[in-house]
Parts: structure tokens; sequence; C-alpha cells
């Protein structure tokens, strides 16, 4: 009976210790993001600018969004066709460079921390004005096309037709959170697998698809979701190499987003076009669950 | 396995959604309104009803914020400074700013109530605030003898006037011009523009310099904004909006077809950059800019421009805008340049009114500001300053050019209605279409009657 209480106070307590250094994190979760949400939900519904009261108008800003606003049709165009360019080659360059550094090497710690820089500083303003300086017009690239005689008076950024393939390509260079990933997956890859495959005389690019990417399955899962969410919501690049320019051509959903609600402060419409992205966030995060167990490789299920 | 990996999937994917909403929350959280002023304030507040004539001498905190480069930041803090000394009771907290971003901030202090008591305000924004009640109303101080507006011309004063209201005061004024480099023109072995000149002498002389030098003849693309579309509207004696805000106010779109066609055409004969070429070239600044250099002829710019750039260039010289050949409207108009607003929610307005007087009628202040804001807008200050000798060359030479430009100018137009920004950026877009190549210049005329008329009709129901 003693030992029964003390048992349950302590648990009590411990329960307390527990919510107590939850705390910080509580409070700036609901302050910070739960409530805003909320808010911001609302004001989907709205006609409001900021500065005025909040005028309930119903669905007006959704239905506006999908029948009146060309912009908005342009904007979700420019953004899937970065999100289906940019995820699969980000994912493919990011297990390329995980394979080659996962073996042993004096310096590959060093290496590892270098190629994880882009992701660290690649999503700043500094790196994209430097971007923005390399492919401009007078930069780097257009100069060195120049010395092998091919002149062009737009440059790759001020072309409507390519300034989205450098935004992309600057992208493709941040892989170091996924090839981190790849990298610990690539460990946990019992060795044995590989052994017995030489010992029956497998070449490395039969191992590779029947044994590590299999393997893998879970992994890339993981990456793929993760990298479809990063993705859509795609800003810093588009706002400071560009500003969506040539011609829209690299107007990101969020940057027209961003425009909406601080250029023409047409916040309420701005709300719905941010809970417009949350569906397509959500729609693909679902699909690309329910089609996992097609693909998806779970060593527990042996 | 299985579970830890979904699981792990779920976290991430919850983290990162929450994050992405938490992008467009945060502007909308309203924090009540006007409870966040300083207990300076209040005390003001509470005692100048009781001694309406001794307002100034409870300490008071004036939270004031403009935008501008780093120059107008340094001698706006002296100006503070100067005046603090004389009323030692005033103090003030100054929040400067560059162009960009200031209208994000004080949207968000708007809505959250804590809009600082003096805001520097623009043409562009006036009506939106001044509707939106957010900016006091200045006519009771100019009633009262606070503000003395004796000397300002009643039609410019009057462009701070929305719904009845003094929505903000003007400070200074400005007008379209054309910049030129007299260095390039000499070596083009051409005679510099004089105010006479028409759009044919423009597209003449533009064109000889970029054939003989091989220079730009016009460096811009002026389609950034309305305004220079706005003057060639008005010279064609229409208006760029229709009485009402809600559409357009030119009937046939030739007028806009032929402004555009005028630019593609000269673009295509490298006399003026085409859009890349031109956004490298706004990356210079205006202090670098090709003009500026001699890399061109030619520029649109406000009446200030060459007194702005002096430093870096003393010999660059203002014109008025060509003129239409066949038309007598009058298509300049005499712009505001800046305004001071005073919040709704400041409790020391009055006390942020007798700053706004002393910035406009002081002598002592205006030889500070040295008419870096643009000509002020009093006519005592005026004659001040051009017999002080104090004066530049180049803004001598401004000031002088007002009185030229005067006859040249028609009746200032309405404050810009609401959605402005949104019209610029859609006369820009069209625009660039037909630059690109990817549309007509008629097609692009009607791409902006089209969505401009749905803007304004959005915006001002």
């Amino acid at each position: 009976m003693k030992s029964k209480k003390k048992k349950s106070i302590y648990k009590r307590t411990d329960n307390l210790v527990g919510y107590v250094l939850m705390a910080p994190w509580l409070v700036g979760f609901i302050a910070m993001w739960l409530i805003p949400a909320v808010i911001s939900l609302y004001y989907s519904f709205t006609d409001f600018n900021l500065l005025n009261t909040p005028k309930l108008i119903g669905f007006a800003n959704y239905v506006r969004a999908f029948t009146q606003d060309e912009t908005f049709i342009q904007a979700l165009k420019v953004t899937f066709l970065y999100v289906f360019l940019l995820v699969p080659l980000r994912l493919a360059f990011a297990l390329f460079v995980a394979m080659l550094l996962n073996k042993e090497h004096k310096c590959l710690g060093l290496y590892r921390t270098l190629y994880y820089v882009p992701s660290i500083i690649g999503g700043s303003i500094a790196v994209s004005v430097v971007w923005k300086q390399i492919f401009g017009s007078k930069g780097v690239v257009m100069t060195l096309l120049s010395v092998f005689g091919i002149e062009q008076s737009t440059s790759l950024l001020g072309n409507p037709k390519t300034a989205l393939s450098v935004i992309i390509l600057m992208g493709v260079w941040q892989f170091g959170s996924s090839m981190l990933i790849f990298l610990s997956a690539l460990k946990q890859i019992p060795h044995t697998l590989y052994e017995s495959a030489m010992v029956d005389g497998a070449k490395p690019s039969y191992t590779f698809w029947k044994i590590t990417l299999p393997m893998l399955t879970p992994t890339i899962f993981f990456n793929l979701i993760l990298q479809i969410i990063n993705g859509f919501r795609v800003f810093t690049e588009s706002f400071v190499i560009t500003n969506g320019g040539p011609l829209d051509s690299t107007l990101s959903y969020v940057l027209y987003l961003y425009r909406r609600a601080f250029t023409y402060f047409d916040m309420g419409y701005s709300c719905a076009l941010a809970w417009i992205l949350v569906a397509i966030i959500a729609v693909f995060t679902v699909i690309i669950f329910k089609t996992q167990k097609n693909w998806v490789y779970y060593e527990s299920e042996d | 396995m299985k579970k830890t990996w979904k699981k792990l999937t779920m976290l991430g994917m919850a983290g990162v959604m929450a994050c992405s909403l938490a992008g467009c929350g945060s502007g909308g959280e309203k924090a009540p309104a006007a409870e966040n002023t300083t207990k300076a304030a209040e005390v003001t507040e509470g005692s100048s009803a009781a001694e309406k004539a001794e307002t100034s001498k409870e300490p008071v905190t004036i939270k004031i914020t403009w935008w501008g480069g780093q120059g107008r930041h340094d001698y706006t803090q002296k100006l503070l400074d100067v005046y603090t000394e004389k009323h030692p009771n005033i103090k003030f907290e100054a929040m400067p700013s560059g162009w960009d971003g200031y209208f994000d901030k004080l949207a968000t202090q708007a809505a959250s109530g804590s809009m600082p008591d003096i805001v520097q305000m623009d043409y562009l924004y006036i009506t939106t605030y001044a509707k939106n009640n957010s900016l006091a109303d200045l006519q009771p101080y100019i009633d009262d003898g606070t503000i003395d507006v004796s000397n300002i011309d009643e039609n410019l004063l009057n462009t701070g006037k929305i719904q009845d209201k003094m929505a903000g005061l003007v400070l200074a004024s400005s007008y379209l011009s054309m910049g030129y480099n007299p260095d390039v023109f000499a070596e083009a072995g051409l005679a510099e523009p004089a105010g006479d000149w028409s759009w044919e002498d423009y597209a003449e002389m533009s064109k000889a310099v970029h054939d003989k030098t091989g220079k730009y003849g016009m460096t811009g693309v002026p389609v950034d904004d309305t305004n220079i579309f706005n003057y060639w509207v008005r010279q064609h004696g229409e208006s760029l909006f229709s009485e009402d805000k809600k559409s357009l106010g030119y009937a046939d779109d030739a007028v806009c077809s032929d402004f555009i066609r005028l630019w593609n055409d000269q673009m295509a004969d490298g006399i003026i950059p085409n859009p890349d070429e031109y956004a490298s070239l706004l990356t210079l600044g205006q202090e670098a800019g090709p003009v500026v250099t001699g890399g061109g002829a030619m520029t649109f710019e406000w009446n200030n421009y060459a007194s702005k750039i002096c430093s870096v260039n003393d010999k660059i010289k203002m014109v008025t805008p060509p003129l239409a050949k066949d038309s007598d409207s009058k298509g300049l108009w005499m712009k505001p340049g800046m305004f001071f607003s005073v919040a709704e929610t400041s409790k020391v307005k009055k006390e942020a009114a007798e700053f706004i007087d002393w910035f406009v009628n002081s002598e002592e202040a205006n030889d500070i500001i040295m008419a870096e804001r643009g000509t002020p807008v009093s006519s005592v200050i005026r004659e001040h300053m051009v017999s002080s000798g104090s004066l530049s060359a180049q803004q001598q030479a401004m000031f002088e050019a007002v009185e030229a430009a005067l006859p040249l100018c028609g009746e200032t137009p309405d404050p810009d209605p609401v959605g402005m920004s949104e019209v610029n950026e859609a006369f820009k877009n069209a625009a660039y279409s037909a630059f690109y190549g990817q549309i007509t210049p008629e097609e692009a005329a009607a791409k902006f009657r089209k969505d401009a008329d749905e803007i304004l009709a959005r915006n001002n129901q």
C-alpha cells in the first residue's frame, strides 16, 4: 500500500517535470504556430487588408483564386514544375554523393562537412545574390559563353525560358540534408549482404539495384516527403534572384502569396492562398503514403 | 522499424507544415489596439486637456519613421537633435529605413495599433491608410494655427486631403523630368535638349546618340510604374483613371499601344536597354547609373535627380520631358513629393503637429534639410533658400527650373487609387510581355486594360 502510493506520487511529479520541460516549446507552438494558423484560416474567409476590420465573405477568396486569377495559375505551374524537376534531381544527386562518401577515407569528415555547407547557406540572401551575379547578364556564365562564341542578347536569368532552370540548379546544389540521411542509412545496410553478393560474383551495378536501393527505400520515402514539402515552399531563391521575373516565369507560389500579402495588402486572399498550399501539400503527402506499400521495403516485415 | 519511420515522417511533416503556416499567420495577429503607447505619452494626454496653452512641458516621446538613404537618415537625425535641444521635453524615437520593406512594416504596425506618431507617407499609399482611418485629420491643427500653411500652394496642399480629411501634410513637390549628360550629347555632336522639345525630337536625339557613340540614348525601361505613361495619357487630353477610380480613364487603347510600341522599337534598335540589361543597370544604383558615369545620354527622373547625384557628377542637367507636337494638353503636374502623416492612434498629435510645422516653415530646419526631400512647399522657404546662397549650383538650377516648369503643369491628379501598386505591376507585366515578343503592343494594351479594370473594380468598391 505504502509503496504503491509512493509510486503514484513519483509518477505524477514525473509527468509534471515532463510538462515543465515541454512548456517553452508548447508555449511557442501555441502562440507562434497554432493561434496564427487558426486566425489565418479565419482571415481566408474574409476581405482583409491589414488596416480594415475583416469582413466575412465566405468562399469568395477561394473561388477568385481558381476562376479569376491568372497569376495564381501561373504561380502554381511554376511551383509544380519546380518541385517535379527538383526533387528527383536533388535526391539522385544526394544519393550519388552519399555513396561516394560512404567509404573509409582520411578526410571523410571534412568532405562531409564541405558537402553539407550549401544546405546551410544555400537558402540565404547572400548566396542568392551571388547566384544572381553568376548567371545574370555580364555574369561569369555569360562571359564564359561569349568566350566560346555563344553570344546571346539575354542572360540565362533574363530569359523566361531558362530562368527557372537556374533556380532549380541552385536547389539541387542544396542536397546536404538528404545526403546526410542517405549516408547514415547506407551505413546501416548489413555488410553481410554485400559480402555474400560478392562471393556470388555480382557486379557493383547489380548490388546497387538489388541490395542498396531496396534497403534504402524507407529513407528515400522519408526524404521524398520532406523534399516535396520543402519544394512547395520555395521562396528565397525566386524572391532574391529574379523576384519572380522575367514575365512571372520564376514566380513561386509562396512568393506570390507574399506579394499578395505585403505588397498589395490583400491579406484575406493571401491567407486563402496559404491554405490552398496546405491542401496541396497534404494531398501529395497522402498519395505518397498510400503508395508506400508498393515500393517501400521494411526489414521487419520478413 | 516500420513504425519508427512512420512516426518520424509524421513528425517531420507536422513540423514543416506548421512552419509553412506560421509565415502567413504572423502578420495577422492583432494586438489590442493602441495599448502600447509609452507611459510618458499617456501622462501628456491626461494633462494636455487641462493646460492647453502649455502642451510642451511634460516629457514627451515622439516616434517618427521615414524611408530614405543614409544621407537622409543622417541629417534627419541631426534635425531631431536640434529640435530636442530647443524643446528639451521632446524626445524622439527615430525608426529610419530604406524604401524596400518600409510599407510592409508600416502595414503591420498599423494593424497592431503601434504605428509611429509621425509617418513619412507616399502618394501611392496615403489613400489606403486614410480610408482605413489609420491617419489623423490634421485640419484642426491647421485651423488653430499649429501648422502654418499660408505659404503653401493650395492645389499642392489639397493633395493631402482625402475624403475631407487632411491625412498628410505635403513636404515637397516634384515633377517628371529628363536628366541628361551634356558630355554624351557633345560626344555625339548634338545640341542639348531644350524645354520646348517634342517626342519626335527625343526619338531623333536618342537614336543619334546611339548611332554615333554606341551608348544608350535613354537608359531606362520607363514602364516600372505608370508615372511616365500617365504623363503621356495626359498629353493626349485624357486621364489615366476614371472619375470613380473603378476603371481606366482613357477610351482608346491606341494611346497605350503607341506608348509601348515606342519603347519596343527603341529596344529593338538598342537605343534603350532590354529588360535584362536594365535589371543589371538597376543593381548599380542611381549614383553609378550610366547617365552619371557617361554610359548613356538621358534618363527619366524626378526633378531633384541632378542635385541628388551632384556629389558624383556635377555636370548632369535637367529638362522637362518631351511635349506632344499637336496637343496643347498639359501633361506635366506637380507631384506631392512626400507627406508627414500623424497616426490616428497617436497620443501626442499636438506635439507632432508642432514638429511638422517647424519642419515645413522654419529656416533653421530647412537649412539642414537643404531641399534633399525635394523642392520645399513653402514659398517663403524657397525664397530664403535661393537668397541665402547656400545652395549648390544644381539646387539653384532646380529651384529656378520649378518656375519655368509651372506653366507646363496642369491640374494635379487625384491621389492614387487603392490598388495602385498592383496596377503598376500589371502595366509592367503587359509591357514586358510585348518587349519579350510574346504579344503585340496592341494585345499588351488590351491586356493592361483588362487587368487594371479588374484590379480597380475590386479595390475601389
